[in-house]
């Protein structure tokens, strides 16, 4: 079943140099429990894509529907119910409030979208292997166990849509594996959709389509193999 | 090197104009408050050695008062002290300038006009056309004054203050009194006076409605007609020292006075040879001098506090916008730190920048203080109702308040830059300090509250220094709005409150003493409640320091409810008994606190000549003036006397009559004291107003700045909130929590910063002769309160604003860089 419905979608940055086309006619569907990774070069304008998935960003022409609705733009406010309704999120530096503990960060989020469940904040950090790490602040725990957190974190308020944006680009490799392993699991028993932004070609193993975008153009949209 | 990056702070500070335009305005205000209150007080000093000098164009103020209101002096008695005094002069002392007699007199004038006839309470002078000491004042460049001095039996000159109102003119007649009929006075000239440059009735601290009290003055031989008098008769005898001799201030503990006390020793000594019984009073102890050189102290006293208090503001919102600015700029410190740049580089632009700020409002200030300042002096001249031509703000006023707050803005600046060349590099770089540990503490303290609250409080206090200084600025800025009209609202609820609710007298009818049946048998014939009441200011107490203080003695009918017709309001203790072997009575709380006297303690004073003993039995407030209460039958017994004035409580339809006011001398109606005293509150209300409009604009100064630099600080994180779908409500009820904490405990430190300014605030300002007490009015603080916390509320849609204001595209890509 079709989750999202992209139609030539267009994103232009006005600047002093002239007009910069960071999307450039866009069309892509993707379906409830897919993994998408977006690949390209640094100003391919995946992450511009990403933006517009998640209604950070206003597209300039096209549309965008998500569950056969049009996505708000211009509307910060709709915007903003529009994610926290259906959209997770997972930075490259995991973005944790410092002084709010491990499971903390996880119910804020579930408070904020009014999904406040101390148990499956719980199961969820259980779920990324951090039973023990509950009472701890991010500060005292490693990069990687903290981008776990921010997975449990993404998807406390159950979301439709999970975005990340170089998630792994702060790990090294063993740990962006584990991560990857526990985003996988997460999305599979979750029944998350997932799309992730890196340049890193070694995730598509993780993926189960892989779309390849280059100056605003999808340049190669592929399934893969990965179960 | 330098230059660059001074331009980069400099840009970086235009970016938050705003912010800028705060501390500048804070700095201008700070300047602009010192040199008004500077300049007045200068202003106010010349105008005073100007009215009182000694010279052609003062009028020559006495050094020593000694008066006896029920006494008449002859001319020879007179004489006879005056050669007395000059034959024992102590050497060591100045020389003795003048010795006069003059007859002053309580009475009435009565005056008519299209809305009726009036009889006002009054005072009559009577001075001699040679007259050296306490002469009425011309001055040049004054429009009101005019005429000259009376010279014949038919001449006065009447008070500049009452002219305007009572409509009057040179050469109109006027019909006045004294409690010996009533004749009739042209008016040869109207001026001014140096007893009464506050023109209030004697005991009285608030002056009564324009047209409720007059003062005229006659010649010697007009006053002697007055009131049917021999020639050269007085009750009041001035003395001139050459010079000027030092004066026990009531306001220190020090002994200052001890020139004059010797001279006050030969004074008591030749009054005795012969036989002349009264009070002696020096500058200190005359209450319309003494309250107008305690009304310029408290103007000069008021200076360095209120500046200091606008500069700590100011001080406080400079250190801790400097400090977030080396802290955003952090990173790019640190990068020049690697690049090699010397700290010194890095630190003048910190220094300078406050500099900077300090120059421009400074600058302002200054510009604007001459115009504060005469709008002061403007005011005071309408309360005071004298007028201060010659205004000048003297140049020692701007270089202490600009350089004061050049100081103290450059201090500021000292400790952000500082802390900018103490930036580790590879810390900042490494993303070291990015990394920061939550309180275990705060954790425990919070955890069971819900998540988004619990993470207010934790943001609030996670700069505990800054939180600090937040507070102590919302704390000086509340005690600048509030420690003013706490220390008022505590004395108007006690005085007011004590004249209005407390007392049912209509008017109280002053007579000589024996003198009281004319005004009971006008009181029986018109149905007229009455009650004979002692009051006269004829006490003298010697405190532990060995200064002899006076004070009023008082005895009313009785202390029981409904005995008299002013109850009072006895704080602690029990009523006395009449014809103890101890005599027992009240005294009023200042009194009581300032001598150190206990309820129960025994104390020798002096009570119209005679040393007795008393027992304080009970403590009363709402008294400003020094009062000692008696039961009437014992203080009749000491003092020889039955009463000094009379309570009348009018029924319906009878009021004041010709009748009364030719056998009484003088006349105060409750009414019109009370009118006077709101009417003086109300202007002074005008005054509080603005202070604490100050104290409320940089409250909210403070408090945006903080909601301001809040919001910078943690950019991040709302933004991942925002990103991650919180609502604006859902943010905003945050904000709310963490600007309300702030308001909270800052209304807290405000409300008790407030109240300790106030306390020393009355500590400072009361002396013997005017005692402050400092009640805590509830309202006020209530008021304080509500105020910190609506500006609070009002701060959050800011905060929302600029949280909406957020490009979050681009503060995804800083999460993701």
């Amino acid at each position: 079943m079709t989750l999202l419905e992209m139609t030539e979608l267009e994103r232009y940055y006005e600047t002093p140099a002239g007009i910069v086309r960071a999307l450039d006619g866009i069309t892509l569907t993707i379906e409830e429990g897919e993994r998408v990774i977006l690949l390209g070069p640094s100003g391919s304008g995946k992450t511009t894509l990403l933006n517009c998935f998640s209604a950070l960003d206003s597209p300039t022409n096209g549309t965008y529907l998500f569950k056969d609705k049009e996505v708000p733009r211009n509307n910060s406010e709709k915007m903003t119910s529009f994610r926290r309704e259906n959209i997770g999120y997972v930075f490259q530096f995991f973005n944790l409030l410092q002084d709010l503990t491990v499971l903390e960060n996880v119910q804020l989020i579930q408070e904020l979208s009014g999904t406040k469940d101390l148990e499956r904040a719980k199961q969820l950090l259980s779920l990324v292997g951090l039973d023990s790490e509950m009472g701890r602040f991010p500060g005292e725990i490693s990069g990687g166990q903290q981008q776990r957190v921010a997975i449990a974190r993404s998807i406390a308020k159950k979301p439709t849509l999970l975005l990340g944006d170089e998630l792994t680009g702060n790990l090294d490799t063993e740990t962006s594996r584990k991560v990857m392993e526990v985003l996988v699991e997460a999305c599979a028993k979750e029944a998350i959709t997932a799309v992730f932004v890196t340049h890193d070609e070694s995730l598509v193993q993780y993926a189960t389509r892989v779309i390849r975008i280059d100056s605003g153009k999808i340049i190669s949209d592929e399934k893969t193999t990965f179960e | 090197m330098s230059n660059l990056l001074t331009k980069r702070l400099a840009k970086s500070l235009w970016r938050t104009k705003l912010r800028l335009f705060a501390v500048i305005s804070m700095v201008f205000v700070g300047v602009f408050a010192g040199i008004t209150f500077g300049g007045y007080a200068a202003n106010l000093d010349v105008m005073y050695e100007t009215i009182y000098d000694d010279s052609e164009t003062g009028t020559n103020l006495a050094d020593l008062w000694i008066d006896n209101q029920s006494a008449v002096w002859s001319e020879n008695q007179v004489n006879e002290f005056c050669d007395s005094l000059q034959n024992s002069w102590p050497s060591t002392s100045n020389e003795l300038d003048g010795c006069e007699g003059r007859m002053i007199l309580k009475g009435t004038l009565f005056h008519s006009n299209d809305t009726g006839e009036y009889i006002i309470n009054s005072v009559w002078h009577g001075i001699p056309a040679n007259a050296d000491i306490d002469r009425t004042w011309f001055p040049e460049g004054n429009s009101t004054v005019k005429g000259r001095s009376a010279v014949s039996a038919n001449e006065i000159v009447m008070d500049a203050h009452i002219t305007d109102t009572l409509s009057l003119e040179i050469n109109d007649e006027v019909r006045i009194g004294a409690g010996d009929g009533s004749r009739n006075y042209t008016i040869v000239g109207i001026a001014y006076h140096p007893m009464h440059v506050y023109f209030v009735p004697e005991g009285s601290l608030f002056p009564p409605t324009p047209g409720q009290f007059v003062v005229g003055y006659l010649s010697d031989k007009g006053i002697e007609r007055l009131a049917n008098l021999s020639e050269g008769s007085s009750n009041t005898v001035m003395l001139d020292v050459a010079g000027t001799p030092g004066f026990d201030i009531p306001t220190t503990v020090e002994y200052e006075g001890e020139e004059i006390d010797d001279i006050k020793q030969v004074v008591n000594m030749s009054m005795a040879e012969n036989l002349m019984d009264g009070r002696v009073r020096d500058r200190g102890q005359n209450d319309a001098i003494e309250l107008m050189r305690l009304d310029l102290e408290g103007a000069k006293k008021a200076v360095t506090p209120i500046t200091i208090m606008i500069g700590s503001i100011a001080a406080i919102t400079i250190v801790l916008s400097l400090q977030r600015l080396v802290q955003s700029q952090a990173r790019e410190i640190a990068i020049l730190r690697t690049l090699g740049v010397p700290r010194k580089s890095i630190m003048s632009g910190y220094l300078l920048a406050p500099l900077g700020i300090g120059i421009i409002g400074c600058g302002l200030g200054a510009i604007a203080g001459p115009f504060g300042a005469n709008g002061m002096l403007d005011f005071y001249q309408k309360i005071v109702g004298m007028p201060i031509i010659e205004r000048t703000i003297p140049l020692e006023v701007y270089t202490v308040q600009i350089g004061a707050t050049m100081l103290l803005v450059f201090l500021s600046g000292a400790y952000p830059a500082w802390k900018s060349t103490r930036i580790d590099p590879l810390e900042i770089l490494g993303g070291k300090s990015d990394i920061k540990i939550g309180s275990n503490f705060l954790q425990s303290m919070t955890g069971w509250m819900p998540t988004s609250i619990g993470l207010s409080l934790r943001a609030s206090f996670r700069k505990p220094m800054r939180l600090g200084l937040t507070l102590l600025a919302v704390g000086i800025s509340l005690m600048l709005a509030g420690s003013i009209q706490m220390m008022t609202a505590g004395l108007t609820d006690s005085i007011v409150g004590g004249l209005k609710d407390n007392q049912t007298w209509d008017a109280q009818v002053y007579v000589q003493p024996g003198s009281e049946n004319a005004v009971i048998q006008w009181a029986n014939e018109n149905d007229v409640d009455y009650e004979e009441i002692i009051e006269t200011p004829l006490g003298i107490l010697e405190n532990s320091e060995g200064m002899k203080l006076s004070f009023t003695l008082i005895a009313l009918n009785g202390y029981g409810p409904g005995e008299s017709m002013r109850n009072l309001d006895i704080i602690e203790g029990e009523i006395p008994q009449e014809n103890q072997p101890i005599t027992q009575v009240m005294m009023d709380e200042g009194s009581l606190k300032m001598n150190g006297w206990k309820i129960g303690g025994v104390y020798s004073i002096n009570a119209g000549g005679s040393e007795i003993d008393i027992e304080i039995k009970a403590s009363i407030r709402g008294e400003i003036a020094r009062t000692m209460f008696f039961v009437k039958s014992d203080l009749s017994e000491i003092l020889g006397m039955n009463a000094t004035s009379v309570y009348l409580y009018f029924p319906e339809g009878v009021t004041i009559d010709e009748e009364l006011g030719s056998i009484s001398s003088g006349i105060v109606e409750r009414e019109s004291l009370l009118d006077g005293i709101i009417t003086l509150l109300e202007q002074q209300t005008q005054v509080l107003s603005t202070v604490m409009g100050l104290g409320i604009l940089f409250t909210l100064a403070v408090m945006f700045n903080t909601m301001v630099m809040n919001i910078a600080e943690r950019d991040f994180e709302l933004a991942t909130l925002r990103v991650l779908g919180a609502s604006t409500s859902s943010l905003g009820i945050m904000l709310l929590f963490e600007s309300l904490l702030i308001g909270f405990i800052g209304g807290i430190v405000g409300v008790a910063f407030a109240f300790g300014a106030a306390f020393g605030m009355a500590a400072s300002f009361s002396t013997w002769q005017f005692y402050f007490p400092v009640v805590l009015v509830p309202s006020v603080a209530y008021q304080l309160m509500g105020i910190v916390l609506i500006i609070a509320i009002f701060m959050v849609p800011i905060g929302l604003f600029r949280i909406r204001r957020m490009d979050l595209v681009e503060k995804v890509k800083d999460l993701s860089q």
